[in-house]
């Protein structure tokens, strides 16, 4: 129900959405042009995986040998050590100007070494290399396997090197955020203001019921996610195309993973109204907006952490937007988006049940 | 008057029956009975605090009742907000502005909300109260942004006009005008219900006044039987000596005399009281209309005590 109210909406909030559209234009298609440099780096750093040599024993409770080349600028070497498959928080295992060390293996499981050359005071040290007390493994894809990082890909195998895998991890991963952030702010304000500045007086005067009211607003927040999310699609074929990358990333894939973002953003916007006729309040609206959003997200990952808790993954919007299944496995799961767009209409219908039912704060 | 009264009868515009709105524990009108009739202007006075903007929002359906039953053009207040709505105009007691709009743009979209085309009556209220309509809505001034208000109650040409305070904050000047505005619109057959906590600003243009203090409404009367009850407070400085006993007139009461100064309330007969006013030197004279708290102070403070009595 696209009419007046929705139209006013957009008329005076047309400079913020430009400026917001320009962010996003600016970070879809930004985000596939810096992927070559991104890829050659990481190739780069794969092959220094091969500059750390580790000698494992033959037998249990030998010693470990980890040597690697020197490099000409270094002052000293930097060991560090993880037994997680993290690999982000790291125990410092030996620090000083030896090219090699050696140490006993009294330990069963997988282990990884870093090898950091220090070269001055201020500057952060350079990687040499990566090692790991199992032969043949790559570590940047055992690094994909982190619960945190398999909450973006639904436990999918992605290789950072081709521009899905990047495009997957990097842009959406702050997309969904950024986007659902945005409407969810818009959703709560423009409702919640009309309270705090005391125009819903004048307005529910007018022979404008609050069913329409707030279905008028519910579709101008429509246009505004279809637009963001159009500028992202064009942003990203148009980055992708850029990179000669879309032989392997579709602009069907493009269109189809953004465009499922659609009715989570709704179902957000729905949320957000949901609170700011509840509470008519800009800020606290927004809290517990952004609180919900926040919370389906860590559902979500949390989910992923381990089939036992695979429970929350279901109660979270995050799994019906599943972005990786159009991009890497070509699929697009048309039954979550129809669920979600249902979720967004119930939240609507709850929305006006309760703005019906509030008084109007004089 | 009577005859009016009657004719009156015939169209109730607004019935409200035994209005009740609580606020938690707190009573916001209590046991409110009102009947506003087609065709004249009504008055709607009380402090602040004592339940107008509770009743008036209450017809408008701005906020539930707890208990009552309020029928707006044979309507029902809440269920048929919507189609009251279409045949009211209402000016809210406090309002903002969408900002950064012109107040023509604004003003157009509120009429286009009402499905109103014509600017005509818009622009020509706005002409009146001296309300520039190329200005941005948030660079108006506060006595601006009530004029604003009141163009929007009254432009789309509705048969009831709802305002909350609509005089405080406006010029003498705007004020006059405003009322002639009012006189106008009531000759074409609008009604009018209008809050105010000050008695003068309400007397100079309402047919009758409802008196509401704490949540209950104490008086509904003809503005005339008001005044004459009331009186008005005359001040008279004058420059040569005058007894007491000269102004000992019909329908005077409550002469005092301090030095060359003397104090009076009038409630009728106020020629003969000017022309024994005119036998004198005036220096200075001023006649006020008696504020709400002295009325009430005056005239209701019997019933109040019985009330304080009861508790």
């Amino acid at each position: 129900m696209f009419g007046r109210i929705a139209y006013m909406e957009l008329r005076t909030g047309w400079k913020g959405l430009l400026i917001f559209g320009l962010l996003v234009i600016i970070v879809s298609a930004g985000m596939p042009l810096i992927f070559p440099t991104y890829r050659d780096a990481l190739t780069e750093e794969l092959e220094g995986a091969n500059k750390v040599n580790l000698e494992l024993p033959n037998e249990q409770g030998g010693m470990i040998t980890l040597s690697w080349e020197p490099l000409d600028n270094a002052t000293s070497y930097m060991v560090l050590e993880d037994n997680r498959l993290s690999m982000l928080t790291p125990i410092p295992k030996y620090n000083g100007t030896a090219t090699s060390i050696t140490f006993e293996k009294d330990f069963e499981e997988k282990r990884y070494y870093a090898v950091m050359a220090v070269l001055n005071e201020t500057s952060d040290p350079d990687l040499i290399g990566i090692a790991t007390t199992e032969k043949g493994a790559d570590p940047f894809q055992e690094l994909m396997q982190n619960p945190i990082y398999a909450g973006f890909t639904g436990g999918r195998n992605i290789s950072m090197l081709e521009a899905k895998g990047f495009i997957t991890l990097e842009f959406f991963s702050w997309w969904w955020m950024l986007s659902g952030l945005f409407i969810a702010y818009l959703s709560v304000s423009v409702i919640a203001s009309d309270f705090e500045n005391k125009r819903m007086d004048m307005m529910l005067s007018t022979p404008i019921s609050r069913r329409r009211y707030l279905l008028e607003k519910f579709s101008a927040m429509s246009v505004i996610a279809l637009f963001i999310v159009l500028l992202a699609i064009v942003g990203l074929s148009g980055g992708l195309a850029k990179i000669n990358a879309l032989n392997e990333f579709s602009i069907e894939a493009v269109f189809l993973s953004l465009i499922g973002c659609l009715p989570f953003l709704m179902v957000i916007s729905a949320v957000g109204m949901v609170t700011a006729v509840l509470f008519q309040k800009v800020r606290v609206g927004m809290g517990i907006t952004f609180a919900f959003v926040f919370a389906e997200f860590f559902l979500y990952t949390f989910g992923n952490f381990s089939k036992s808790l695979e429970w929350m993954k279901t109660i979270s919007i995050f799994k019906y937007w599943d972005y990786s299944s159009v991009i890497i496995d070509d699929f697009f799961k048309a039954a979550d988006f129809i669920l979600l767009t249902i979720l967004a209409i119930v939240l609507l219908i709850i929305g006006i049940w309760v703005f019906k039912k509030k008084d109007i704060p004089a | 008057m009577r005859k009016r009264c009657d004719a009156m009868d015939q169209e109730k515009v607004i019935e409200i029956k035994n209005l009740t709105k609580m606020y938690g524990n707190n009573v916001g009108v209590k046991n409110l009975d009102l009947t506003v009739y087609k065709g004249e202007i009504m008055g709607f006075l009380g402090p602040n605090g004592a339940g107008k903007t509770t009743t008036i929002r209450s017809c408008l359906a701005l906020i539930a009742k707890t208990a009552g039953e309020i029928t707006i053009f044979k309507l029902d207040s809440h269920r048929d907000a919507v189609a009251i709505r279409k045949k009211t105009g209402y000016l809210p007691g406090d309002f903002g502005l969408i900002p950064s709009v012109k107040v023509s743009s604004y003003l157009k979209y509120l009429l286009s909300l009402r499905e109103c085309d014509s600017t005509k009556k818009m622009v020509s209220l706005a002409d009146r109260l001296e309300l520039d309509l190329n200005r941005k809505t948030n660079e108006l001034s506060k006595g601006n942004k009530l004029k604003a208000g009141i163009v929007q109650a009254l432009m789309a040409d509705q048969d009831l006009i709802i305002m909350d305070e609509p005089t405080s904050g406006l010029d003498p000047l705007v004020k006059q005008e405003f009322y002639r505005i009012l006189r106008e619109e009531k000759k074409q057959g609008k009604t009018v219900f209008m809050s105010s906590h000050i008695l003068a600003d309400v007397e100079m243009v309402c047919d009758r006044v409802a008196i509401i203090r704490k949540g209950q409404l104490k008086v509904v009367e003809e503005i005339q039987a008001l005044q004459e009850k009331t009186g008005k407070v005359l001040e008279v400085e004058f420059g040569d000596p005058v007894t007491i006993d000269e102004f000992k007139l019909k329908g005077v009461s409550d002469i005092q005399q301090d030095n060359g100064r003397l104090t009076l309330t009038i409630h009728e007969n106020l020629d003969g009281v000017i022309g024994a006013v005119s036998n004198h030197r005036i220096l200075n004279m001023n006649l006020k209309t008696y504020s709400l708290e002295q009325l009430f102070l005056k005239y209701y403070a019997e019933e109040e005590e019985q009330e304080r009595g009861d508790a």
